[in-house]
């Protein structure tokens, strides 16, 4: 795989210099032309037209190259020698038009000849060292050729002259024997160099390359970390902690798969929790006792056990479906919180020998962290069922309260309606308190109830708008008996247009008549009041204010607390059982909204709630 | 009218014999039963005008599958029910609506009360459905 990737790297800077190769040839035929017509301004004699063909003759190869660049190398397979050997064919076509404006400018004496070093160091750029050698031998063969012919006469010779006189060494063999021999030498010389420097180059790529791997897998490790410490920051349940987990570890761990096994409550079974890219009746069937396992032993003692090539023993250990997949190398390492081991964390690949050290001491850190992660869940979920398992029995004992309660209600009432005989007033006056009391009694078990299902799951709150104009006109009906019972002037208003609130009727109803119902209890005089009134900012006040007997201040403070009963209180009405405010906080609570008190001992108390609308529509087009 | 005849079922004895008490003083013939098995023998016997029926009795769910197990017994179509219940906290208010759930809408004579039963409020209730209200 490395080295696949190494190739990709080595192909793509390859290509990309190939662009580069023919941007840079566009400047030629302009640099020749201009050449040209500057060395003949100057006084310089040669041939003008060859050499304006030969930059025709570059221009047009170097368009043919420019057209067909990206199309080379669009297959996989071979795409690398693909794109060499486009390069051969443009360093070709160059050498052939080299050796023309090297013949046409005075052969071996042509000041062209130094210009093989360009494509001999362009060469060791593109292609293997080896080429740029190959490429070296050509110029200095080609030269040496062109020398020969042109001085044995076998190719017409064409000096450029200046001032009448042939800058040529065509009178000189030794001369040019000896300019084409460090011609030869430089050339070589340039190959050897750039080669050698090439060759570090691409070493330096490469590490740099694998560097820059390094960090991005780094980053996903630390990803992977930091996603663990938010699943133990948050309360999950012990599926939802593992799952997201383990996927993300088999990634970034990048192995075929990864088990989560845990230690059940004696500490004998180990179960699997989760097991991301198993064989499913690994996962489902298994637990593994210990004892016969040494293996899974030793690492419940606190080792890790890494193997990069595992044995049959080793096999057999772990489950003959871990065969099947022919699974090679596989890492152990403890799940440890306090220092006490509660499971295994463990990883799976094909490949043989593929967990290294650093490998190891990641799944560890891992391991420490998804530990921690397990243990918070595992806290969570116990707390969980424990008060799950409170609200059952509370709704059990409630019931089961309730229907003795209802039978002695039932044959009472068949007594006091005088099925039984007549009754004496003195005997139907103490039934009637009897009745009194037990009916109290049985509101008290119902408020447990409420209590024990508002607190339980069953009853989340379920936000619908509610219409508050209805609910006060159902709560004006239901209270108006009782205050007149009392003498108590009783009056709910709110004005004509009120917004609809998010929230749950039932609940914002119970709310309410527990409100009403206590400023009625504790009120022996004068009136109670219920404004419903619309805040700023997307909230309405409700607002219940009796003038009763008041709270004492030092009551104040825990007056939304359960069974709570201010003193006053008690003595003005014996019953009462101290849960109805906790309710009433309860659901403000579950609205978003808050509840105040004002209160004055003996002039009255005035509770305040304010509930936010929360996305119902103000008025909904009561215009139209 | 000439049929007073009213099948009591509830798992609850004192609750039993506190209303039979109180119908039989006003008149009805009163039989009583326990449990669904035994309210659907006695409704074999003899269809009554009227059954007063505890949605949920020892298995919590008794009266209800006793009430649906009749839906699906025409002999019985159009038998008034009077349904007590001790959770007024799950079937909310008192009155005729909650039938609909249970008995469906077709079911003509419908009412739900709360234990303990006000048995004024009852008997009431009974008289009207019987006159054929």
């Amino acid at each position: 795989m490395e080295k696949e990737h190494r190739k990709r790297i080595v192909f793509n800077e390859l290509r990309k210099r190939t662009v580069w190769f023919i941007r840079l040839r566009w400047w030629v035929p302009p640099a020749v032309g201009a050449g040209v017509f500057a060395a003949q301004a100057l006084g310089f004699e040669f041939n003008l037209l060859p050499l304006l063909l030969i930059a025709v003759f570059i221009l047009l190869y170097n368009a043919v190259f420019y057209l067909v660049r990206s199309r080379i190398g669009e297959s996989r397979e071979g795409r690398e020698e693909a794109v060499r050997r486009f390069t051969y064919y443009q360093v070709v076509f160059d050498y052939v038009a080299m050796f023309l404006l090297v013949h046409f400018t005075g052969g071996a004496a042509s000041p062209f000849i130094f210009f093989f070093i360009f494509h001999v160091v362009f060469t060791s750029i593109l292609l293997r060292p080896v080429w740029a050698y190959v490429f070296a031998g050509f110029a200095s063969a080609g030269m040496a050729l062109i020398a020969t012919a042109e001085y044995y006469g076998w190719l017409a010779h064409h000096p450029v002259v200046y001032e009448a006189t042939a800058i040529d060494l065509a009178g000189h063999p030794s001369h040019m024997f000896v300019e084409l021999l460090f011609f030869t030498a430089s050339v070589f010389i340039a190959a050897f160099i750039t080669t050698a420097i090439m060759r570090q180059l691409r070493i330096r790529i490469l590490a740099l390359d694998r560097s820059a791997a390094a960090v991005v897998e780094l980053n996903e490790k630390l990803g992977a970390l930091y996603r663990m410490i938010q699943a133990i920051g948050s309360k999950l349940r012990l599926t939802e902690v593992l799952e997201p987990v383990c996927d993300n570890l088999t990634r970034v761990m990048d192995v075929k798969a990864l088990s989560v096994k845990l230690l059940n409550g004696s500490g004998k079974l180990l179960k699997y929790a989760a097991a991301c890219g198993l064989p499913e009746s690994l996962a489902l069937n298994n637990s593994i006792i210990l004892e016969k396992s040494p293996l899974n032993r030793r690492i419940i003692e606190g080792e890790s056990f890494v193997t990069g090539n595992i044995s049959q023993q080793e096999m057999f250990q772990f489950g003959e479906d871990l065969a099947a997949e022919g699974l090679k190398s596989v890492l152990f390492v403890p799940l440890k919180v306090e220092g006490k081991v509660i499971g295994i964390l463990g990883g799976y690949c094909i490949e043989v020998d593929r967990f290294k050290q650093e490998d190891v001491d990641f799944f560890q850190q891992a391991a420490d962290l998804l530990a921690i992660a397990i243990e918070n869940a595992r806290a969570y979920e116990s707390i969980e069922k424990l008060e799950e398992e409170r609200t059952r029995f509370m709704m059990r004992v409630a019931h089961n309260l309730r229907a003795p309660l209802n039978a002695a209600l039932s044959i009472l009432n068949v007594v006091r309606e005088g099925y039984m005989g007549d009754l004496e007033a003195e005997q139907e006056e103490y039934l009637r308190r009897v009745d009194r009391r037990a009916r109290t009694m049985r509101s008290m078990i119902n408020e447990l109830i409420t209590l024990a299902s508002s607190r339980s799951g069953s009853r989340e709150i379920e936000k619908k708008p509610v219409d508050l104009g209805e609910l006060a006109g159902r709560l004006q009906r239901s209270f108006q008996d009782a205050a007149a019972r009392k003498d108590l002037e009783y009056h709910v208003s709110i004005p004509g247009e009120f917004p609809k609130v998010m929230g749950d009727r039932e609940m914002l109803e119970q709310m309410l008549e527990n409100l009403v119902s206590n400023a009625i209890k504790y009120t022996p005089e004068g009136s109670i009041r219920v404004d419903f009134a619309r805040e700023a900012q997307e909230q309405v006040c409700i607002r219940v204010s009796d003038t009763g007997i008041g709270i004492p201040q030092k009551d104040l403070s825990g007056l939304f607390s359960y069974f709570f009963r201010a003193e006053n209180a008690r003595a003005i009405e014996a019953i009462g059982n101290g849960l109805g405010l906790a309710i009433v906080k309860e659901i403000v609570n579950k609205h978003g909204g808050t509840i105040r008190v004002e209160s004055a001992e003996g002039e009255g108390t005035s509770f305040i709630v304010i509930l936010p609308i929360g996305g119902v529509e103000t008025s909904d087009g009561s215009g139209d | 009218m000439a049929n007073k005849d009213i099948l009591l079922v509830d798992d609850d004895p004192d609750i039993r014999d506190s209303l039979r008490i109180v119908l039989e003083k006003e008149g009805y013939q009163v039989r009583t039963a326990s449990n669904g098995t035994q309210a659907l023998k006695e409704l074999e016997k003899q269809r009554p005008a009227l059954m007063i029926l505890d949605i949920m009795m020892a298995t919590d769910t008794e009266g209800f599958d006793l009430a649906f197990d009749l839906r699906e017994r025409p002999e019985f179509e159009g038998m008034p029910i009077v349904l007590l219940t001790s959770f007024l906290d799950k079937v909310r208010e008192e009155g005729p609506d909650q039938f609909q759930h249970i008995l469906g809408e077709e079911w003509p004579a419908k009412w739900l009360f709360e234990k303990p039963v006000d048995t004024k409020r009852l008997l009431e209730k009974i008289d009207a459905i019987l006159a054929g209200e």
